[in-house]
């Protein structure tokens, strides 16, 4: 029953904005431009008394007077507003709500808390389930339905990523990120302060009933439960990868403790060791976290560890290797045949054995690619590392690798490339290739690396 | 009602409940304590045991590497010597006469935190616990595969695992982590804990232990 109702709230078939509003200022400009900017296909209901239309679209008084069914209602009237227009929603049968408003748990004295609990007590009555108050939303990219007060997310690329995040400043700065980086998304929400949709519910949702969602990525700050986030991924139907970035990393201890144990006990280091026996994957940074998610959605799981490394330069090759190693990855040894296949393919005047420099083929998308093959089917590796910068002489080699990879089979192995070049230059192929066949461009070697590293520790712990 | 247990009784209530513990013994007496050495063989530590010092170490409590009788009371004499001059003689409720640990110091730990509830620590241990702070921390309870990774996420796995240090079986460590765990899960009422150091060699024994022991039902 639950979870219908959140399959309706994040999918809905008709969305209501309580304070729409046609005026710049006002959320409820923001949260209707990003639906109809953002190209959402089912019908929109703006409800404000003191309009006839918003956004060029019929205005309702009250939710009350839509005659037709609607499953979603974003509230972003002021706070002491919402109780009443939450009731309404009850009374409508409504079967999500987003409340965007701020001012309640958050900020400092008596009026925000009792407005909290006195909208919990409304959804509990109603069986609402709500994402926030204070969040700035949701974005539905696999459906087109963008829920939020920020259009842009809209620009995001469909892919197999759901962000859960704490924080929605946070959900801005990996949702830009995502763009830069063309990391494919399903959702991204701010849970705000929770008020009866937490981590557990949310993870559980798109873990269980999200066919889209196919990586996790979480940022906590931190929770009032932990514990139930873990039995719940634990006791989850479908096992994904998920990965967490937590956020305020203290170290102190309990001061008033008079043990070694107590005083060591910082909220941080208690948190580091419950991700990870809860199987959960802890990333370090931002990029880390987009560069992770993007290679676990479109890259196969390792069977070990071994790494081949495939460079048209040999500096950048030599710092994916270094990096390699010193995450605990290994570099492979090609099997004899794999060896001689890549000895017809390159002169001897180039070092041939990983990390193999492909500079003498430099000129040549088939020899890099017939490289790329061979290797791929060499039983020694368990995952690629393939790299090619831009210089002024090797202009078309992405565009003619384009063509080539277009009719090739998908690798069943992870191929992470980087390929750097001016903006305006490979632009285009590197979006076309990205994603494809298994393939994930990843700006750095050592991102790359670092991203390979995270994709062999969730393979043992997830396959 | 909350309860502190220290010295003798932590290490009576910790063999009780099966885990390894040094050969220790209490007394008032030089003589006794002389004895008892000659018993437990030599080189023996002799240290206060009181229901109130934590940090023994600290008031120098402790005297460690006793090679033979003489040099037992000696000591015995010395430590008699220190707490009456402190004026503390009336917190200590004897001497403990003990077996000489060897090999690596360890901390296992057990803390009830406000948001996981009871959690296991372990740590490179000794008198420099704070400051070296190589330790990792778990939700209890455990299981193996979170033993394995404590001991693997410490600085002090290089040393465990180095070729100079064949005695350390891991998994020794990883049954005694899996021992605490499990007692905790049967001892909910036990509110914190340092065993502090725990020896490591080819075998594991407790030297010391602090125990806080809450509510019975809660």
């Amino acid at each position: 029953m639950y979870y219908e109702k959140l399959n309706r709230l994040f999918s809905p078939n008709a969305i209501a904005v309580i304070g729409a509003s046609d005026s710049f200022d006002k959320l409820g400009y923001h949260v209707m431009k990003s639906l109809v900017k953002g190209n959402c296909r089912q019908p929109i209901y703006p409800v404000n008394p003191n309009a006839q239309t918003i956004w060029g679209i019929k205005a309702y008084p009250s939710i009350m007077d839509i005659s037709d069914p609607v499953d979603l209602a974003v509230i972003v009237v002021p706070a002491r507003r919402v109780p009443e227009a939450l009731k309404e929603c009850g009374k409508k049968g409504i079967n999500g709500v987003v409340i965007i408003t701020a001012g309640y748990k958050e900020i400092e004295g008596e009026e925000g808390k009792i407005l909290e609990d006195e909208i919990k007590s409304i959804a509990e009555a109603f069986e609402i389930p709500i994402i926030g108050p204070n969040t700035f939303g949701f974005v539905n990219i696999t459906d087109g339905v963008n829920a939020s007060f920020t259009y842009e997310f809209s620009l995001i690329k469909n892919g197999g990523v759901t962000l859960i995040s704490q924080s929605g400043g946070f959900c801005h700065l990996c949702g830009f990120l995502a763009m830069e980086e063309r990391m494919g998304m399903a959702k991204l929400m701010s849970l705000g302060n929770r008020v009866n949709v937490d981590f557990p519910e949310a993870v559980k949702y798109f873990l269980e009933e999200d066919e889209a969602t196919k990586v996790i990525a979480l940022y906590i700050e931190g929770i009032e439960n932990p514990r139930a986030l873990f039995e719940t991924i634990k006791s989850a139907k479908k096992k994904k990868p998920v990965i967490a970035y937590k956020a305020g990393r203290s170290e102190k201890g309990d001061a008033a403790s008079r043990f070694h144990t107590g005083t060591l006990a910082g909220n941080y280091r208690i948190w580091k060791g419950a991700l990870r026996q809860a199987g959960i994957l802890e990333v370090n940074s931002s990029e880390e976290l987009i560069d992770t998610a993007k290679v676990l959605d479109i890259c196969p799981f390792m069977k070990e560890s071994r790494v081949a490394v495939l460079s048209s330069q040999a500096g950048p090759g030599m710092i994916a290797s270094d990096t390699i190693e010193s995450l605990g990855l290994k570099l492979s040894t090609f099997s004899d045949k794999t060896q001689e296949n890549i000895n017809h393919l390159l002169p001897p005047f180039a070092i041939r054995t990983n990390p193999v420099d492909m500079g003498p083929a430099w000129y040549s998308p088939e020899t890099i690619l017939n490289i790329l093959k061979v290797v791929a089917e060499d039983e020694n590796t368990d995952g690629i590392i393939f790299i090619a910068i831009f210089a002024s002489a090797n202009l078309n080699l992405l565009a003619d690798m384009e063509k080539i990879i277009k009719d090739m089979e998908p690798f069943n192995k992870p191929v992470i490339a980087c390929f750097n070049a001016p903006h305006g230059v490979w632009d285009d192929n590197i979006k076309h290739i990205d994603g494809k066949k298994g393939i994930a461009i990843i700006h750095t070697p050592e991102r790359a690396a670092r991203a390979m590293a995270n994709l062999y520790k969730i393979s043992l712990s997830v396959s | 009602m909350e309860d502190l247990l220290l010295g003798i009784e932590a290490l009576e209530f910790l063999k009780k409940e099966g885990f390894p513990i040094l050969e220790s013994r209490i007394t008032i007496s030089e003589e006794t304590a002389a004895s008892y050495a000659k018993d437990i063989g030599f080189p023996v530590t002799l240290k206060v045991s009181s229901k109130t010092i934590i940090h023994k170490t600290e008031l120098n409590g402790v005297k460690p590497f006793l090679l033979n009788e003489k040099e037992v009371r000696s000591a015995f004499n010395e430590l008699v010597h220190t707490f009456n001059t402190l004026g503390r003689t009336k917190d200590i409720n004897g001497i403990i006469v003990q077996e000489m640990g060897k090999g690596l110091e360890f901390i296992v730990g057990v803390y009830v935190d406000s948001q996981f509830g009871h959690t296991i620590m372990f740590g490179q241990g000794g008198i420099y616990v704070e400051a070296i702070k190589d330790v990792s921390f778990r939700p209890i309870p455990i299981a193996r595969k979170d033993a394995k990774e404590m001991i693997q996420e410490l600085d002090a796995w290089k040393i465990i695992t180095s070729p100079r240090q064949k005695r350390i079986n891991p998994v020794m460590i990883e049954d005694f982590l899996l021992k605490i765990s499990d007692f905790v899960e049967t001892h909910k009422n036990v509110e914190e804990m340092d065993i502090n150091p725990v020896f490591v060699s080819e075998k594991i024994s407790i030297c010391d232990a602090r125990i806080k022991i809450g509510p019975k039902n809660k």
